[in-house]
């Protein structure tokens, strides 16, 4: 296991050179029983992002991967956070920080960190869409999982299954169907299904064709 | 002639997938052609995004072993691994040596059967319809290895939090041992067969090529990596369980391309055979084979492996309940899909399957 050490040890050194006797706060190091160094950077400031970011470039790190997550694990809490995530040979990095106003806890806009690491393109686009969390200068802004029509930070809200497959999707399963089948979707049958959940189809509805019967008479 | 005022004349789109291209997983691509050379591709994804990471988050920490095996059948050891390095990190739980060599056989055991599945998927695809069935047949002794070992031929159940959930003794290890030897010697046929049939290098040679400063550039990982000779693997890099303790060897191939991709993970199948060998002579017989129901404090830790795609990263972040706050997991394919941009560049449409089948992709692991 020193082997671990030894080979860990030039790294640790370059990373300690580049982080401290800066304005960065100090770098917490953890380890393991394999003897793999961990280190910990909390940001408390939105703007010393992309100087982070340039030092973990100088230092050829790796982009491992973006996560991003609610502080809190209550549905209504609006406070985010980002733990960007590097590879420097054996030592892996971990860049935190809270995207919110600490006194109105307002969401903060951050900037994308593209323009340093190429990979973070997927990673942030997954992050918009699943927390809700705006990237200024994203290269490319679009979904990359979920459909435009489902309303972004779907992972902080909880959707109960029975809303999910049961009212919902036979409903809509079936309004599709009478509308293939007759051109329209009956009052009575509209009525008599009650959805508990979202609704997805009014556009389709409203562009429904009138019946054929109505339009002779 | 003709033809070739044909390919000149038009630029058009082509829609490929969502179904069936390479894999049997949803993928859909919009290929921006210009007669049969690919300009520009644009991917779509999100066909089976499953919410995984959510659902990791209304589960206990026992629970998300058994869910983060369900990721992805081909890595489905890796994942419940890292998983558990992963706690086990915050936690500051040790694994005994004998769970240690016991994580390793299981990994080695799966990289073996999920390398030789995709270089059988690409005879498969250029048409070598008897190499592919020859590979998998090859493969099936692996299958079988794991059937028996485990009880199980894809999610093997070998992991829990502080070390694993299964035993060996020395029937099976023979039976294990004969096993790899039979593997080992049909593995040199077949590299020998990739590294020289005529009409497999000219069908991957110089395909969906890939720089050693693309690869930095775009962070992959894995034989994707490697086989354009960019020696990176988490098992000598930041090496975890004992496998500082074994020998072998980081494979590396200079191609860039898809030939050289499918050479890396055939020889490090090799390589796989050699860890287990080294393991079934001297696998130690002490120690328990996991922690009882330990206790997980409120903090954060990572962990990384290299599972047979590539390096896989879990971050693990508790409130000091039974259940994570915050669950995430970064597959290897997840990376190397956005290369495929680089990879595609100037292709032919015919080759479009076959590269994207190179990067080993994995849909249900990259959306989860």
């Amino acid at each position: 296991m020193n082997q671990n050490l030894n080979n860990a040890q030039e790294t640790i050194d370059r990373i300690k050179d580049a982080f401290e006797n800066t304005d960065f706060p100090k770098l917490t190091w953890t380890t393991n029983h394999y003897h793999n160094y961990y280190a910990w950077l909390k940001l408390e400031n939105a703007a010393d992002l992309t100087k982070a970011m340039e030092v973990l470039q100088s230092l050829h790190a790796r982009l491992c991967t973006i996560t991003a997550y609610a502080e809190d694990r209550s549905l209504e809490a609006k406070q985010r956070a980002i733990a960007y995530h590097f590879a420097i040979q054996s030592v892996l990095f971990c860049v935190t920080i809270q995207i919110y106003d600490k006194e109105t806890l307002e969401p903060l806009e951050i900037p994308s960190i593209t323009p340093y690491f190429r990979n973070a393109d997927w990673n942030e686009r997954e992050f918009m869409e699943m927390y809700n969390i705006k990237i200024i200068n994203h290269p490319n802004p679009k979904r990359l999982f979920l459909d435009e029509r489902l309303d972004a930070g779907i992972m902080t809200k909880l959707i109960p299954f029975s809303s999910m497959v049961h009212g919902t999707g036979s409903k809509d399963l079936w309004e599709q169907v009478m509308l293939e089948k007759i051109g329209y979707v009956p009052e009575t049958f509209k009525n008599e299904l009650k959805e508990p959940g979202f609704t997805k189809v009014e556009e389709t509805k409203q562009q429904a064709p009138k019946p054929q019967t109505e339009e002779k008479e | 002639m003709e033809t070739k005022q044909l390919n000149e004349t038009k630029s058009f789109s082509l829609p490929l997938g969502p179904i069936h291209v390479a894999l049997e997983e949803p993928m859909y691509f919009k290929l921006d052609l210009e007669g049969e050379k690919v300009k520009h591709v644009d991917v779509t994804s999100g066909h089976v995004h499953r919410g995984m990471e959510l659902i990791a988050t209304k589960r206990n920490f026992f629970q998300n072993v058994v869910l983060t095996e369900r990721v992805c059948s081909l890595c489905s050891n890796s994942h419940p691994l890292t998983y558990c390095l992963a706690v086990e990190n915050l936690a500051g739980i040790e694994v005994t040596r004998r769970a240690q060599a016991l994580r390793i056989l299981a990994e080695e055991i799966k990289r073996v059967a999920s390398h030789l599945f995709n270089v059988a998927i690409l005879a498969h695809i250029i048409g070598y319809k008897s190499l592919f069935m020859h590979v998998m047949e090859v493969r099936e002794i692996m299958q079988d290895v794991k059937e028996t070992i485990y009880g199980n031929r894809m999610n093997i159940g070998a992991n829990c939090i502080g070390g694993v959930k299964y035993s060996i003794n020395n029937e099976l290890l023979d039976f294990a041992e004969k096993s790899i030897n039979r593997t080992e010697g049909h593995i040199k046929e077949i590299i020998d067969i990739y590294a020289t049939d005529k009409m497999l290098l000219k069908r991957t040679t110089n395909v969906g090529s890939i720089s050693a400063e693309d690869v930095i550039k775009f962070g992959l990982v894995g034989p994707v990596a490697r086989g354009s000779n960019v020696a990176i693997d988490t098992r000598r890099d930041a090496p975890y369980l004992l496998y500082n303790e074994l020998d072998f060897d980081v494979i590396t191939e200079t191609g860039c391309d898809v030939h050289a991709r499918a050479m890396v993970r055939l020889r490090e199948t090799i390589e796989s055979i050699k860890i287990i060998k080294q393991l079934i002579h001297n696998i130690p017989e002490e120690g328990e084979l996991a922690v009882l129901l330990p206790h997980i404090p409120a903090g954060e830790a990572m962990a990384r492996s290299e599972a047979p795609r590539g390096e896989l990263f879990y971050y693990v972040h508790t409130d000091g309940t039974d259940m994570p706050l915050r669950l995430k997991w970064r597959v290897p394919s997840y990376n190397n899909w956005d290369a495929l941009s680089v990879m595609m560049k100037d292709c032919e449409v015919a080759d479009v399957s076959l590269i994207v089948n190179s990067i080993d992709p994995c849909v249900s692991c990259t959306e989860r």
